[in-house]
């Protein structure tokens, strides 16, 4: 009897630990997903909902979608433009030997040692200096935001490739030359597909970060052109309205399946490993 | 012929490279201006902004602030991140993919609108002064919107995905039969993940615990929007600086003083560790 419920209650234990962790986690989540549906004329929040309405759906302001679209557009171009510069820079990184291998890797991995506010600021002042000696100031145009999201991301994306390729096996690719196939087919027969989790992983984090990141977008965003984030971020500070509830929950659903379908791509093992290995 | 890996480094180098010392460069330079006013600067060098913000009272307790608010998370995240991640990596069966799947998902979705559900949790008839009422373990509504612990609450729905997952990814790759064979000799299941599994993921948890440091003392939206304009850390202060009272010079000057601190905090730690051979920080 002791001995099972000395087996039994440490299980009994995590359970329940993670069982609170994860409805901390997901709390705010739900009720935000919950209090949208109330509906109703007066600008009131109830959780849970007394009654169920899809009426602040329709009172969503136009503004609000585009700036989804602009957000979907802005992540996307940040997570191909990353993706690109980072899946060499990972490749010449691991497999090169040159002079001062260290100090470009850590040079590389520098925007990640910087706040996101100094980000914001260092690119704003930049980006004045530029429209103050040659006339171009890319601030409030999606090049300029792309930029800075791009400076921003490219380090995580580099981090997962990175973390993939020092678990790789050298012999997979030996084999396949002894075998007959040319560099490129090895290349793009055998190390890719092997590689292919960690360029998914940084290409879904780069996308992530770009599309609900804050302090970059408030600097470089301009009146006539702004993301999601940063136009919630002003309404949370100066004019709730329900209706951001129904359009968070929106973003929260394309959110939910692009990181489902990336898991689905790669594994939702694999994704963690390469999420996790950011840093090494 | 061997492939010269070397140069594929270049594209991105030369991105990230130009970026970095354009920007840094300009901004620092003008931490060094004098504000006018109206968002204009004066281009004469001097180091009158570093005297005001080391100087005054103001600006050090909003950095004392920051750090604080840092530690408090650093120390949250890793208390429940470390038993979290354990468990997730030493458990079986087919909830270990959905439960992991859930963590990537809540540690992905963008922080506006988890503050978001976190200001309708936390105010006054929201879902958690309710409760509490109804358990009677409060009078009066508790407010967490503007407090300390408010903004650690948000910074913490921030940082802890990444620190479950990272620290997964570091004990994962401890062998289970480490600790198998430390139970044969008689040890408990506690001390052996005291004394085998922790000692072999410390150099993880140093670094984790510092990008969860790092990222704590850079954060903005959590902290400005639960922190409502009454906890004002050193993001909060910088942005405001900046957008409302357009004093370039000195945002410029109170942001290198934040990067700065944060840099000084990184090396030391891994001087200070690395002095202790745990190694593999940086």
């Amino acid at each position: 009897m002791r001995r099972r419920l000395r087996r039994a209650l440490p299980k009994a234990l995590s359970a329940a630990f993670m069982a609170a962790l994860y409805v901390f986690l997901f709390a705010p989540l739900v009720v935000v997903a919950g209090a949208s549906l109330a509906g109703g004329a007066r600008p009131y929040v109830s959780f849970p909902p007394d009654r169920l309405s899809l009426e602040w759906y329709a009172r969503i302001p136009s503004r609000y979608l585009e700036t989804i679209g602009v957000s979907l557009l802005l992540a996307a171009s940040t997570a191909l433009c990353a993706t690109l510069l980072a899946v060499p820079a990972a490749l010449g990184l691991v497999r090169g030997r040159f002079f001062g291998r260290e100090a470009v890797a850590l040079l590389l991995r520098a925007p990640l040692q910087v706040p996101f506010v100094v980000v914001g600021i260092a690119f704003l002042q930049l980006y004045y200096m530029m429209g103050a000696a040659i006339g171009i100031n890319p601030r409030g145009h999606f090049v300029g935001l792309l930029l800075g999201h791009v400076f921003l991301t490219t380090p995580y994306a580099l981090g997962t490739v990175t973390a993939v390729l020092h678990r790789f096996n050298p012999r997979l690719e030996e084999a396949a030359r002894m075998l007959g196939a040319t560099p490129w087919r090895t290349f793009w027969r055998v190390t890719l597909p092997l590689v292919m989790p960690g360029v998914y992983a940084g290409t879904l984090y780069a996308f992530i970060v770009s599309f609900g990141e804050v302090p970059v977008a408030l600097f470089l965003t301009g009146s006539s052109f702004t993301t999601f984030p940063v136009e919630m971020f002003g309404a949370l500070q100066f004019d709730f309205d329900p209706s951001l509830l129904a359009v968070s929950t929106l973003m929260l659903i394309v959110s939910m399946a692009i990181i489902v379908l990336f898991q689905r791509m790669i594994g939702v093992d694999a994704l963690a490993r390469a999420i996790a290995g950011r840093d090494s | 012929m061997k492939p010269r890996w070397g140069w594929f480094v270049m594209p991105c180098l030369v991105v990230t490279g130009t970026l970095l010392f354009a920007s840094q460069a300009v901004f620092l330079r003008i931490s060094f201006y004098r504000d006018r006013s109206f968002g204009r600067v004066a281009s004469d060098l001097t180091l009158d902004n570093y005297r005001r913000v080391l100087g005054d009272p103001f600006y050090l307790h909003s950095l004392a602030l920051t750090a604080e608010v840092a530690l408090l998370v650093l120390a949250c995240s890793l208390v429940v991140g470390y038993p979290a991640a354990y468990i997730l990596a030493r458990m079986r069966g087919p909830w270990v993919g959905v439960l992991l799947g859930a963590m990537i998902a809540s540690a992905l979705v963008a922080e506006v609108i988890k503050v978001l559900g976190l200001v309708v949790i936390f105010s006054a008839d929201g879902v958690l002064n309710r409760g509490l009422r109804a358990l009677g373990l409060i009078d009066a509504p508790l407010s967490l919107l503007g407090t300390v612990p408010g903004v650690v609450v948000g910074l913490l729905h921030f940082t802890l995905g990444f620190v479950i997952l990272l620290l997964f990814g570091v004990i994962q790759t401890i062998p289970r039969s480490l600790e198998e064979a430390a139970r044969v000799h008689g040890a408990t299941r506690l001390r052996a993940l005291w004394r085998v599994v922790l000692p072999l993921s410390l150099p993880g948890v140093i670094a984790g615990g510092l990008v969860v440091f790092n990222l704590s003392m850079g954060a903005f939206t959590a902290a400005a929007l639960l922190g409502g304009g009454r906890v004002l850390t050193m993001p909060v202060l910088i942005e405001r600086t900046m957008m409302l009272e357009t004093r370039y010079a000195i945002a410029a000057c109170a942001a290198a003083v934040l990067m700065g601190s944060v840099l000084i905090a990184n090396v030391a730690t891994s001087l200070v560790l690395g002095r202790r051979r745990l190694g593999a920080v940086a």
